[in-house]
């Protein structure tokens, strides 16, 4: 059965879309072919004329034409003062319209961390919320307690951008009618369970605990150079980017994009430390243990490691 | 009898939002107000935070040309750090903006430019049942095949960069990784598949036939010459933009900006004047003269900020004001002017700068217009593989040399970074100081194209190519869609960041 999708961007870069664009396995065509989605709308690629995207708009605000799927790419901008206006659609405040639209969706995904959580904008002046959080806190432009017309709450697909592959596979999962298990910030479990270190290329570098200390070096980005792969749960190392990589594979740290409270304050490209253990540790571990773990596994490092002999 | 009406219009497949007032008198515009109206707030927020932290937070300006803020920011802090880039940084920061922009080239023209072709407004159109077939939204032939290309082509970037869009491989001095020998090769394979699916599908001939292509001779003569030119895209451009008159309306100020582009490392068998491959340059018509970096100047007479009179973006500050300038304001894009004058900026205003003879020629005989603009960037890529392919090769022949100069520091300064994006001029003016970022401005080509009137009520870019366009319905004026879309707006690079509050 044919599913609709109407896709809206607001606040945000459009990456999520360029990122989607790079899905293998189906690509876009295929996808949308074999689920038999209609878009109904989406900013880059329709060629509705104005009069007619308002018609479109006005039916499934009013609910005369029903809408199976709502994807929000980019932040919901609250600003100046709770107004919304700096982000205006005819006069009027980006914001309404997508509430509007969230009330008669069967579900409402939030694409890439701008729309899961708010984003850069978080706590700034724009006012930027995320769909049904704002950073951490729970709640967001739609309330703690909203449910899309199907009894799903919004589906965060975190990550600036979202992995190109991730929004495919929860249209996969929709169109089955299979559960879709998320996690505290309600972003999937298959997709966001992993951590970004898990896969990365680096491993060896990170176990012995052989360190990058310039760019460029083999080893480790975790101990200096601000990576937050084994603190950040995504698929990057999983299923790679654009078929061939990921930022940590080419010397490039983690930035923790698919966490609410992206972008952290901290400068980036630095591990905050304290006599070299980093202040943030893999998750879950036990500092005492780790650092006793890390001294031992220094201690036995391979020569191949300490010579930078090993590839990445 | 006269009419005159004014209708507000939303523009969409201009990554971002714009909306567009024109005032139609007897069935042509007489007035235009451009305005972009969505405000992210990204200077102001840079403020305060590390000073490497713009090689991450830029890119996000833009879905669309990521690759191409990194390149400005850390342009920006190898100026501030005094380094110099080794050769084989230079080759793959210069190759992966290339892959950016060609990917941006194609998706912009099938997708967002020739889809209008697709549009019911056509349906009399002699040619419409075949723009159909070609552009319907990601059904048309071509906008699956445009999708699937630029997919792959990508892939370059996953390569040497780690990711598309949004990554940061970029770094002071340098890139933060060297690509293996495999990588490269891996990189030449894609970019060879691309050059041959663009020249097959949208030159419809070779880069070297094209390239002799000199003038608007000869490209009605190439045009003629061959079945396969007239059914790439280029040759499909061409007859369905001259049957809708596209190359009678758009023509724009006539002054041409470009930043120049694609630095040639010190070593390269890649031969151009002036150490870069696109020269920088400002051009009234078809005289071109040196680029000179102080005559920038952003004016916000008519946008929404505390206005201090023109400023230029090393003095700029962003300070978003609603309520002010008593009505004027209309837009949240400042208006940048270049030695006071409204320029435009993107693929055709490189190649007259660099003095390309077919646009030299087209422009020299005023024949600029939507359907020119729209082929320079179609086209661009033509110039771009052949320097892509000799700077991957040169990649495999200096395996081991150094990617990067200095530690990774930056020290206190100022600096600026200016760098050709896919949609022209993009500068990026840092200033570090105390260890942490003092003031960040950002212009964008959207910026140059797109920008409201300035304090002497001039209008901008795309605002005044506008003007006089005969639009057959002004619900639906496809036409003046047309001409916008030739500068290939970027809504969402144009727009500015408010401060953090503390």
């Amino acid at each position: 059965m044919a599913l609709n999708l109407y896709w809206m961007q607001a606040g945000g870069c459009g990456g999520d879309t360029m990122s989607f664009l790079g899905t293998e396995s189906p690509d876009v065509p295929t996808l949308l072919q074999t689920l038999d989605v209609d878009l109904l709308w989406h900013s880059s690629l329709s060629n509705l004329s104005p009069a007619r995207h308002g018609e479109l708009l006005e039916e499934l605000t009013a609910g005369t034409r029903p809408l199976d799927i709502l994807v929000v790419e980019g932040a919901v901008l609250q600003g100046p003062a709770g107004t919304g206006m700096f982000d205006a659609r005819a006069g009027r405040p980006r914001k309404d319209l997508v509430a509007a639209l969230a009330r008669r969706a069967g579900h409402v995904i939030a694409l890439g961390t701008c729309a899961s959580f708010g984003g850069f904008g978080a706590g700034s002046e724009t006012e930027a919320t995320g769909l049904q959080f704002t950073r951490t806190h729970k709640g967001g432009l739609l309330g703690a307690d909203f449910l899309a017309r199907a009894g799903t709450p919004v589906f965060n697909l975190a990550g600036c951008p979202c992995h190109h592959d991730v929004l495919g596979n929860v249209l996969l999962a929709l169109a089955a009618g299979v559960p879709i298990a998320l996690d505290e910030f309600q972003r999937p479990l298959d997709w966001y369970g992993t951590m970004v270190h898990q896969g990365c290329t680096r491993n060896e570098y990170h176990e012995y605990r052989v360190e990058e200390e310039a760019f460029g070096e083999k080893g480790c980005l975790f101990f200096h150079m601000g990576c937050q792969g084994p603190l950040t749960g995504g698929p990057c190392n999983k299923h790679l980017w654009n078929q061939r990589s990921s930022k940590t594979r080419v010397g490039v740290p983690c930035f923790g994009c698919t966490n609410p409270d992206f972008p952290a304050a901290a400068p980036f490209f630095a591990t905050g430390n304290i006599e070299g253990i980093p202040t943030a540790l893999p998750k879950g571990v036990s500092r005492a243990h780790y650092m006793a773990y890390k001294v031992m596994a220094a201690a036995a490092a391979p020569d191949r490691l300490k010579q930078r002999i090993t590839e990445v | 009898m006269a009419s005159r009406i004014i209708r507000d219009l939303p523009f969409n497949r201009v990554e971002g939002d714009l909306e567009v007032s024109i005032e139609v008198s007897d069935g042509r515009i007489t007035d235009a107000w451009s305005a972009g109206t969505l405000y992210r707030g990204f200077e102001n927020m840079m403020k305060g935070r590390g000073p490497l932290d713009g090689l991450v937070m830029t890119p996000r300006i833009c879905g669309i040309c990521s690759t191409t803020h990194l390149t400005a920011a850390a342009r920006a802090l190898d100026a501030i750090a005094g380094l110099t880039p080794p050769d084989n940084a230079v080759r793959v920061r210069n190759v992966a903006l290339m892959v950016e922009h060609m990917q941006s080239d194609v998706r912009q023209s099938v997708l967002m430019y020739m889809a209008d072709f697709a549009h019911e407004a056509y349906r009399a159109h002699p040619l419409h049942a075949e723009a159909l077939g070609r552009y319907a939204p990601a059904a048309g032939s071509s906008a699956i095949d445009a999708i699937r290309e630029t997919k792959r082509l990508i892939e370059v970037i996953g390569l040497l960069g780690g990711q598309w869009p949004h990554s940061s491989f970029m770094v002071p001095g340098g890139i933060a990784f060297a690509p293996s020998l495999a990588n490269v090769l891996q990189c030449r394979q894609i970019v060879g598949a691309f050059r041959a699916w663009y020249e097959r599908r949208v030159l419809g001939c070779s880069i070297e036939r094209w390239a002799a292509v000199g003038d608007g001779a000869a490209l009605d003569a190439w045009l003629a010459e061959r079945s396969e030119h007239r059914d790439g895209e280029v040759g499909f451009l061409l007859r369905f933009g001259r049957a809708a008159g596209l190359d009678a309306i758009g023509g724009g100020p006539g002054a041409f900006l470009s930043y120049g582009a694609f630095d040639l490392p010190r070593e390269t068998a890649v031969a151009a004047a002036g150490g870069r491959l696109l020269a920088a340059g400002f051009a009234s018509g078809t005289t071109i003269r040196p680029f000179d970096a102080g005559l920038v100047a952003e004016d916000v007479s008519h946008a929404w900020y505390r206005d201090h009179g023109a400023l230029h973006p090393a003095d700029g500050e962003t300070a978003p004001y609603a309520s002010g300038q008593a009505g004027r304001a209309y837009s949240w894009i400042k208006a940048p002017r270049y030695d006071g004058q409204v320029i435009e900026t993107g693929p055709l205003a490189e190649a007259v700068v660099d003095g390309r003879p077919l646009f030299v020629d087209l422009v020299g005989a005023g024949r600029s217009s939507a359907l020119v603009r729209q082929l320079a960037r179609l086209t661009r890529p033509a110039l771009l593989l052949p320097a892509v392919d000799a700077w991957l090769g040169e990649l495999l022949s200096t395996h081991g040399a150094p990617i990067v100069a200095g530690e990774g520091h930056v020290p206190d300064g100022e600096g600026a970074g200016l760098v050709e994006a896919a949609r022209g001029a993009l500068g990026h003016w840092v200033r570090i100081a105390d260890g942490r970022i003092a003031g960040y401005q950002i212009i964008t080509p959207t910026a140059w194209n797109g920008s409201p009137r300035d304090a002497q009520g001039r209008r901008g870019a795309w605002e005044e190519a506008m003007i006089g366009i005969a639009v057959a319905d002004p619900e639906n004026p496809v036409e003046a869609g047309h001409v916008i879309r030739s500068f290939d707006p970027c809504l969402v690079c144009a727009v500015h960041a408010v401060r953090r509050r503390s």
